[in-house]
């Protein structure tokens, strides 16, 4: 067993439950189990909610992404990915925090076969961290202007183009935002934080029209 | 006053009437009128009483930047009248009068107060007897102010969002200048924000004719994909920051260049009573005739010191407002639009307006309103030529006394005001890198320059970025130059042509007299500051310019001296005999626009971190408190049953918060013996050890446990507030030393829960394969297994001083593992319950117990230092070089209570009779059935048995000192 294996939220059969499953469930959300996590799927009304994809802003709750933090020589892991910008490969995005530290991106199912594989043919530290940073997808028109009330990043296209990646903060706490699609970014942070976030993004949201949506709605 | 017939320039919408009210009154208007124009459209003079006397007040810029409109509306004061829109049913009431606007008796303080009341008289008055000050106080206060705030808080609260916004360029103006900036730099490219406080962009176009220009022009630049904000005023710079307030948001907008584009402001002349309903700015008169109908009198007086004057007084006339004269200072013809044969003086001709040149005005008359001025010709320092003076009627004296550029954004970015020879205005120069300024601020006010000027100023401000050439604006930098433009640019004093070309102001005198005696000629509006309190100020010593401010607070209310400053100036070059740029300007602080508190607050979310058990806690009605940047359960309700349930059967308290950090790597062994005063790296895998952190100066900064799990992986815990601090302290001697170590932050992945108790071991085997058998998991020990098919590390330590197990798994399963512990019978405990046992145990709080001077042989812990260890380790030095045997900082002693109440935490330890110490922690034990407590001592005092004494608010607490844990001093209990 490894050292660390009490870090992994897939190293036993228990269900995981998403930090964002709390505040989700007092704005509806209906609770289920997707990939070992009880995640918000839903909240009752899914044409709404890729409404507000659509027309103004939806933000879903992402936490169970799998996470790793790399450390060590990361030039070959990267493939020339540069500081601010990111890389996809073998189903994960690869993105750099500083020289020597990244963070690599899979969905919850895929994250046990990339933690192994890079264990045994990289030579670095390899450290699952899924359960250390919640995350949130905002996505719609207005994402942006969304994040404009919480977060001091520059998310403009010509400073945050697709697929850039931006350590900084969101919400007065340390936090990373990705930018995922033209319309869409996915906002990491402390797992502790999660109540206090969903709070101050929906506040930001629904002042603009949007909601908290289900996964199925970013999908539209 | 009335409404005049439609106006070409006007924005109201005569097809919609709008009622509100103003002091319970209903007030009809217009969509598109300010408050103060639908009131004086109803007749209304009076808008406000002054701050210190309480004079009656009327409007004075028409623009929103005075404080002679300050308002009440729907309970929130402070609102400028002549500047807020009106709504349907606004509620808007009078301010600083009582019992009514018309009739307040604290004018009494103008009427009789004036010679008790000097400038300064507060710093000099009310000061004795001392006992009375309460009562002074009261007086004061209920006497000053500006309004005020609704009395209950839900009714005061401001829903305000901030919105960050970063661009390219930021354009702060909406006027000709600002419009063409910012129309030049995007269509070059660049992302162009521009902000304007007016209800839409245009500025002087809009009231001056060119009404469809501004709004051509203001479509261009929309159409240009230019983000325009309106009735947004710039409040400040900070270091590239710059705050815009609009309505329930304020932006912080971050660029990357900036062009201030803020025009000039208007200045009032300064005479006996020029503060009486009826006199107004011509600027303001014209503005409020032009934009909202409303006639401000119905026979006016224009008096000035330029063209602009004359520009006002032909659009009053035009508009329908009779214009008995134009008083006109300059007397020298090639100065003088008129004199020269330019077209004004033609039009004053065919107008029938009277054109008094040379002459100012020397005094108003009136009692709630002017209705009489005295006009003449006047001496150097502004006594009027006997035998020149002439009386005139009239319920409007419309006055300019120059124009200001309004500069302070730009020295508030780090510009230098200087006195620019050939106009006598100040102007910023020596613009900061990525500043630039265009338009009326700039010195180039007239509508031709100030176009150009923007352009010019987009051009560069783009360029500078990448995006496109400024070269193409050679021509216009050209003709600007012929204009008399570009006077802030580095040769401009010598440019030739700009003093042919400018047309120029005479300078006013500080203030002009008729000579007789009585009324007021104030150099401040807002704060009722007087030609003769700065003459008094400058005699008792203030007579600088920022030692007046200060004394006199000119400029210091809420127009932050747009109207006062230059005036203030003027009259302390008098007094001193000094040039007007010796005298020299302040910087205007920020807000340089009045915002309410609750605008700057942003929304109300404290950034709290939760436990992912916290869930739990709420089900179970725990007390929750801030404990740093968490949310805690203190207790649930039964701190003493708590603690009696941890010591009898067995409990759990979550300790989620704790700080865990990973430390991994070949030399992880090696950098811990550097930081920790004791051994790490001989800790063997499995093991657990205390440690406590120190400063280079040997103070103890943090505690908590280190784990070793295997040969190269460590895990450290840190106090709960101490997770970042930590890793920051970590990250700089890794760097320092160049360590082949990787560290990580895990404190939000993971839960942590204590389970302790007599019935501990029992109630975990129930839940995992583990032997947890004494033999099979020792004291300090450290092991993986399944618990409740959840994968955690379980560590045996005992801050409660019971068998305990600490168990740390993902934290997305906290809370199935919390209900497991506690579905196997363990009760729930608080932060309070934990604090009395491990009081008991006489375990430290770090923070708690000791402070930012204690080491840890004060702290009750010298066995932790191992000097004779071989690593050097911070904080060694400093330890090894103590002072003497009898170190300044005491010892951290147990003590009793003998009888009497729980000492409050920070009550005072004595010997002989005199303060030695401090109570850190005191609480009553249910299980001693006694109050014990830790404090610092003198160390002649840490011996047990000792008595204490202790001072708590006056009461005396008698203790007596123990060094020995209260419960299982031996530790028996613990590694059983």
């Amino acid at each position: 067993m490894s050292a660390l294996a009490f870090l992994q939220v897939d190293g036993g059969a228990a269900v995981a439950r998403s930090p964002f499953a709390t505040p989700a469930a007092a704005a509806g959300a209906a609770i289920d189990v997707v990939d070992g996590w009880e995640v918000p799927v839903g909240f009752g009304d899914l044409a709404e909610e890729r409404r507000a994809v659509q027309e103004t802003v939806g933000f879903a709750d992402r936490s169970s992404l799998g996470k790793l933090e790399l450390q060590g020589t990361l030039g070959e892991l990267l493939d020339g990915a540069a500081l601010g910008g990111t890389v996809k490969r073998d189903d994960a995005v690869w993105c750099p925090v500083s020289a020597g530290r990244a963070i690599a991106l899979c969905e919850a199912g895929a994250t046990a076969s990339l933690r192994t594989r890079l264990e045994e043919t990289w030579d670095g530290s390899v450290l699952d961290v899924s359960a250390t940073f919640a995350a949130l997808t905002i996505a719609g028109p207005l994402a942006r202007e969304t994040f404009a009330r919480f977060c001091a990043l520059d998310l403009r296209d010509s400073a945050t183009p697709v697929g850039a990646f931006r350590p900084g903060s969101v919400a007065r706490t340390p936090g990373m935002v990705l930018r995922e699609a033209d319309d869409r970014w996915l906002m990491l942070f402390g797992a502790a934080y999660a109540e206090y976030v969903w709070t101050v993004v929906a506040d930001a949201a629904g002042r603009l029209g949007g909601r908290p949506v289900g996964l199925g709605a970013l999908d539209a | 006053m009335k409404r005049l017939p439609r106006q070409p320039s006007e924005r109201i919408d005569r097809s919609k009437p709008v009622t509100f009210s103003f002091d319970g009154k209903p007030v009809s208007g217009y969509e598109g009128d300010t408050i103060a124009s639908a009131l004086m459209a109803g007749g209304r003079q009076v808008l406000s009483r002054s701050f210190k006397y309480h004079r009656p007040r009327g409007e004075l810029c028409g623009c929103g930047q005075c404080a002679n409109s300050l308002v009440t509306v729907d309970g929130f004061p402070g609102v400028r009248a002549c500047g807020e829109p009106i709504r349907a049913g606004m509620r808007v009431e009078h301010q600083n009068a009582w019992p009514s606007l018309d009739f307040d008796v604290m004018r009494a303080t103008d009427r009789v107060g004036g010679p008790f009341t000097p400038v300064g008289f507060y710093y000099k008055t009310f000061i004795r007897p001392r006992r009375m000050w309460p009562v002074y106080e009261k007086v004061l206060r209920s006497a000053a102010g500006l309004g005020k705030l609704p009395k209950r808080q839900e009714d005061r609260e401001w829903v305000t969002e901030y919105r960050r916004r970063h661009c390219d360029v930021l354009v702060i103006g909406g006027g000709v200048a600002g419009l063409s900036a910012a129309l030049r730099a995007a269509e070059a490219g660049a992302d162009v924000v521009l902000v304007d406080d007016d209800v839409e962009p245009g500025g002087r176009l809009l009231v001056e004719g060119e009404r469809d220009h501004a709004r051509d022009l203001a479509r261009r630049v929309a159409d240009a994909g230019v983000e325009i904000l309106t009735r947004a005023p710039a409040l400040g710079y900070f270091d590239g920051l710059v705050p815009v307030w609009q309505g329930s948001t304020l932006h912080q907008i971050r660029a990357a260049r900036h062009v201030t584009a803020t025009g000039a402001i208007e200045q009032p002349l300064i005479f006996p009573d020029n503060d009486l309903p009826g006199v107004m700015l011509s600027g303001g008169a014209r503005r409020l005739s032009s934009l909202y109908g409303v006639a401000p009198g119905t026979s006016a007086v224009v008096a000035g010191v330029g063209d602009s004057a004359i520009a006002d007084a032909l659009a009053l006339h035009e508009a329908g407002i009779s214009v008995a004269a134009v008083a006109d200072l300059r007397l020298a013809s090639a100065d003088n639009g008129v004199a020269r044969g330019g077209p004004l003086g033609g039009r004053l001709e065919a107008a029938g307006i009277r054109y008094l040149q040379g002459m100012t005005v020397v005094r108003a008359a009136g009692k709630t309103g002017v209705t009489r001025v005295a006009l003449a010709r006047v001496s150097p320092d502004g006594v009027a030529v006997p035998g020149t003076v002439e009386d005139l009627d009239c319920d409007l004296l419309a006055v300019s006394g120059g124009w200001v550029p309004a500069s302070s954004l730009l020295l508030q970015a780090g510009a230098r005001a200087r006195l620019d020879a050939v106009t006598g205005r100040f102007l910023a120069a020596d613009l900061p890198a990525g500043v630039h300024s265009a338009g009326a601020v700039a010195g180039d006010g007239l509508r031709e320059a100030a176009e150009l000027s923007g352009t010019i100023a987009g051009a560069t401000a783009a360029a500078s970025l990448g995006f496109g050439s400024d070269a193409d604006v050679a021509d216009q930098r050209e003709r600007l130059t012929e204009l008399g433009g570009g006077a802030t640019s580095s040769d401009a004093s010598s440019a030739p042509g700009r003093a042919a070309a400018a047309t120029l102001d005479a300078p006013p005198p500080a203030y002009a007299t008729d000579g007789k005696r009585g009324g007021k000629s104030f150099v401040d509006l807002d704060e009722d500051v007087t030609v003769k309190d700065v003459e008094y100020a400058a005699a008792e010593g203030f007579d600088s310019m920022e030692l007046s401010k200060r004394y006199t607070t000119t400029t210091m209310g809420p127009s932050q001296g747009r109207f006062s400053q230059l005036a203030a100036a003027r009259v302390l070059s008098k007094v001193n005999g000094a040039p007007l740029e010796e005298i020299g300007l302040t910087t205007a602080r920020p807000p340089w626009v009045t915002v309410p508190m609750g605008a700057l607050a942003g929304r109300p979310f404290e950034a709290g971190k939760r436990s992912p058990v916290h869930r739990r806690h709420r089900e179970l009605r725990a007390t929750v408190k801030w404990a740093g940047d968490w949310r805690r359960a203190y207790d649930y309700g039964d701190p003493e049953g708590e603690a009696v349930a941890v010591q009898t059967t067995a409990g759990v308290i979550d300790v989620s918060t704790l700080g865990k950090l990973i430390v991994r790597g070949p030399d992880a062994g090696e950098l811990l013996d550097r930081l920790y005063p004791n051994r790490i790296s001989n800790l063997a895998p499995g093991r657990i050890r205390y440690g406590v952190l120190l400063s280079d100066a040997g103070r103890i900064t943090d505690d908590g446990t280190i784990g070793r799990l295997d040969e190269d992986t460590f895990y450290v815990t840190t106090t709960s507030g101490g997770a970042a601090a930590v890793e920051q302290w970590f990250s700089w001697w890794m760097a320092t030393w160049d360590l082949d170590v990787q560290l990580t932050d895990v404190t939000q992945g993971l839960a942590a829960i204590n389970l302790a108790g007599p019935q501990a071991r029992t109630m975990l085997s129930g839940l995992t394969d583990l032997d947890v058998s004494n033999e099979g998991f020792k004291y300090l020990d450290a092991k993986q297994a399944m618990v409740a098919d959840i994968q955690c590390l379980l560590l045996r330590i005992g801050f409660v001083g019971e068998v305990g197990y600490e168990i740390h798994c993902a934290a997305p399963h906290g809370e199935k593992l919390w209900d497991a512990l506690a579905g196997a019978g363990a009760r729930p405990f608080g932060l309070e319950p934990q604090r009395v046992l491990r009081l008991q145990k006489l375990h430290v709080i770090i923070g708690q117990d000791t402070d930012s001077e204690s080491t840890p042989y004060g702290a009750a812990m010298p066995w932790i230092v191992k000097l004779d260890k071989d690593q050097d380790f911070i904080g060694r030095w400093a330890l090894e070089h103590r002072d003497g045997d009898a170190p300044l900082e005491g010892a951290l002693v147990g003590f009793t209570v003998n009888g009497g109440p729980v000492p409050t935490e920070g009550a005072v330890v004595l010997d002989g009779g005199e303060p030695a110490g401090q109570v850190t922690s005191a609480r009553r034990s249910p299980k001693l059935g006694k109050t014990i407590g830790l404090a610092w001592v003198p160390n002649s005092l840490a011996k047990d048995g000792t008595p204490l004494a202790i001072s708590d608010a006056g009461q005396r607490i008698d203790a007596t000192v123990t060094t020995v844990p209260f419960y299982d001093p031996e530790g028996e209990v613990l590694r059983s």
